[in-house]
């Protein structure tokens, strides 16, 4: 009986164990294969070692441009997008009339086609879009948001914070109403205001699903491709000022036809993300606080 | 009948017309191509024309999305290779290089009749510009160059004239003048010049028109000429239209509207184009349109002028049914498709017979200097033809953005930059 059930079992997640093995797992093991040959998709593949490797960290100026440019991108969206998305979520969980309008309006982002959004930023940034329409109001502009090439990093910033917000937000939402009444309920009694409340039980508590936040933000922002191909261009442009890490790879793998230098790119790409990873997990285990 | 014979024929009943489709669909010659939609409606009138004629070849077409290159690569790499394909004359060189498309001089030695013929009818500039490397890996199909389409009406207002033919052009002061007359400020600005075409080549066109190549030589390429003194003064004359003299829009000012939107609302006097443009201006109640040919620089030649900007058909190395793409090649390519494409009006035809064709001028009724389409091809330079065009043109594209936005000279391309840009092309 019990074989039986291992058996069905195994025919259950049977799928999913081919759809990872084919989907995710030989791809990953063929781009590490790739990234030691020199191969353009037509002529024979040719072994070139470490290579791709070495032209990448030790020839390559493109590839300290890509690496600062996502490291920046990183910074700028990682700190607005866990600041406001704990702003939202701590406002979202009050019980106030006209919140269910709120939480719609704050969530709309989430399905959003990010290539969509981009293209309808790209009208907000012109000079005559609603942002310079509004800064005029005030003095302020034109800004060449999207055509000077340290500005269209920042915009670039401002959409991708505006896209990632909405997904910070439900995780911190629901692990800030998995927080115990009582404990609100004692400080209260103690005389703490709200934000004493907030920084002395609220964020100690969800500092699992905060360092969750911090780590997805990350990646997304390393991995960032579509919204910079759909408001600045394939090349990473204006100049290099939005040349990113993602962008380098696209260009290499399907505008230069280098399969190998690409795949040691995303391999390098994955190593950094990695630390980055591992790094964070081992802040956010060490300060852990248990309930 | 058992279960299991009874799920076998109903199987087999169900399977029958599925394989018949795909045998049906895998006979047909897959032609692939890049297409607005009303390029697309002739393309399909040239393909019922041919199967007229050759009832036993079906053509099945295949649609490029935004970026052919790309979905070409992925169909070439997967075993899945088109059998015709449009080529782009900046882009084939690294499918021939490759060894995607076939060397069409093994089926032109066939028929040397044909090839001569062909070859007389041709213009120079647009079949050569397909040879790579000592072979011919497309076949030319369309000239579109590019060169100034303008608003009649605003040239009559402001008692302007421009000129009829390439040898007649203005100088770039003349040019800066009249760009400036048809300028106008103020709550709906009017520009006197815009630019539909992507600003560096144009402004590498303003460089050519003022006696320098762009590349040398023009195929395999091993230096960029952009430390050349007049390629350089060009060059900038283009950049300091929108930066300086503000009589075109700025890179800020286009993110918005597109310079063809500019144009056809009566908003920008000019614009820079090829004839991919003309479907969308002619034939509007409102906008009575015309064209005429870039300026040329003080060190330029005698006359205007223009790029090759030519598109040609291939056949994939890797095609199955190569007899039958080179007959639907040959027919598109040769004197009845391209009559065809003469009196569609969405194409300059590349034979010399179908460019005097009556067809092609009725097409065309309503532009008076009709000379610019006919006597395009002879003005045609080429532009590089490379391999390495990929890299090529995002390093181009990266270092000539400070010089379009104002934030550096034209000058400043010499230097380093041309020495990366050589290092590249001698070493792809």
């Amino acid at each position: 009986m019990a074989r039986k059930r291992e058996r069905a079992g195994w025919v259950f997640v049977a799928p999913n164990v081919v759809a990872v093995g084919v989907f995710l797992l030989f791809p990953l093991g063929f781009s590490l294969y790739l990234s030691f040959y020199s191969w353009d998709l037509f002529r024979p593949m040719r072994f070139v070692g470490v290579e791709n490797y070495r032209r990448l960290v030790g020839a390559d100026p493109l590839f300290l441009i890509a690496l600062r440019n996502s490291a920046v991108f990183t910074v700028l969206t990682l700190v607005p997008t866990v600041v406001i998305g704990l702003g939202i979520a701590a406002a979202l969980n009050r019980k106030l009339a006209g919140i269910g309008i709120f939480r719609t309006v704050a969530f709309l982002p989430l399905v959003a086609s990010t290539v969509a959004m981009a293209v309808v930023w790209r009208f907000i940034f012109t000079d005559d879009g609603v942002l310079d329409i509004g800064l005029a109001w005030v003095g302020v502009g034109p800004v060449p948001w999207l055509t000077d090439p340290e500005l269209a990093l920042v915009s670039l910033s401002v959409v991708t914070v505006w896209k990632s917000v909405p997904f910070a937000t439900v995780i911190l939402l629901a692990a800030m109403q998995g927080v115990p009444e009582p404990l609100y309920e004692a400080a209260k009694i103690d005389g703490a205001g709200a934000l004493r409340r907030f920084s002395a039980i609220t964020l100690p508590l969800i500092r699992g699903p905060l360092s969750f936040v911090f780590v997805i933000t990350i990646i997304n922002s390393v991995q960032a491709f579509d919204q910079v191909y759909a408001l600045t261009g394939s090349n990473g442009g204006p100049e290099t000022g939005t040349y990113l890490l993602g962008i380098m790879l696209f260009q290499h793998a399907f505008g230069f036809y280098e399969v190998g230098y690409a795949s040691a790119l995303a391999w390098v790409i994955f190593a950094i993300l990695l630390v980055l990873t591992m790094v964070q997990l081992w802040f956010a285990r060490r300060e852990a606080v248990d309930l | 009948m058992s279960p299991v014979r009874r799920r076998t024929l109903l199987g087999s009943a169900l399977a029958v017309p599925v394989l018949t489709a795909c045998a049906a669909a895998d006979d047909a010659l897959t032609f692939f191509f890049q297409a607005r939609p009303e390029e697309a409606r002739v393309r399909l009138r040239i393909i019922e024309e041919f199967q007229k004629r050759h009832p036993d070849i079906r053509i099945r077409t295949i649609m490029s999305g935004p970026d052919p290159q790309q979905q070409l690569l992925t169909y070439c790499a997967g075993g899945k290779c088109p059998d015709v394909i449009m080529a782009w004359e900046l882009l084939y060189a690294g499918l021939a290089e490759r060894g995607v498309l076939l060397d069409l001089r093994t089926l032109l030695d066939r028929e040397p009749e044909y090839a001569e013929t062909l070859r007389r009818d041709s213009y120079p500039a647009l079949y050569d510009t397909f040879t790579y490397a000592g072979g011919q890996y497309a076949l030319p199909e369309q000239w579109s160059g590019v060169f100034l389409y303008y608003n009649r009406d605003l040239f009559t207002e402001a008692g302007l004239t421009p000129p009829t033919r390439w040898g007649d052009a203005w100088s770039f002061d003349e040019f800066l003048d009249v760009a400036g007359t048809l300028t106008r400020s103020g709550r709906t600005r009017q520009w006197g010049f815009a630019d539909a075409w992507v600003p560096y080549y144009s402004a590498a066109c303003f460089g050519m028109n003022n006696g320098a190549e762009w590349f040398t030589p023009s195929v395999a390429p091993n230096r960029a000429n952009l430390g050349d003194p007049r390629f350089a003064e060009g060059f900038q004359f283009y950049a300091d239209l929108a930066v300086r003299h503000r009589v075109a829009p700025k890179v800020a000012d286009r993110l918005s509207i597109s310079a063809p939107d500019l144009f056809r609302g009566g908003r920008a006097a000019m614009v820079l184009g090829g004839h991919w443009l003309y479907s969308e201006f002619a034939g509007q109640d409102d906008l009575s349109i015309d064209v005429t040919v870039l300026p040329v620089g003080p060190h330029g030649g005698a006359g205007a002028i223009t790029a090759v900007g030519s598109t040609g058909l291939s056949i994939a190395a890797s095609s199955p049914r190569v007899e039958q793409a080179w007959e639907f090649v040959k027919f598109a390519t040769g004197p009845v498709g391209q009559a065809i494409i003469a009196a569609s009006g969405l194409f300059v035809p590349v034979l010399k017979s179908a460019m005097s064709s009556p067809g092609f001028a009725a097409a065309h009724h309503d532009i008076r200097n009709r000379d610019v389409f006919t006597e395009g091809p002879d003005n045609s330079r080429p532009l590089p033809i490379t391999p390495a065009w990929g890299k090529v043109s995002a390093l181009l594209e990266r270092g000539s953005t400070r010089v379009l936005r104002g934030a550096a000279t034209a000058t400043s391309l010499n230097g380093q930059f041309a020495a990366d840009l050589d290092a590249l092309l001698r070493d792809p």
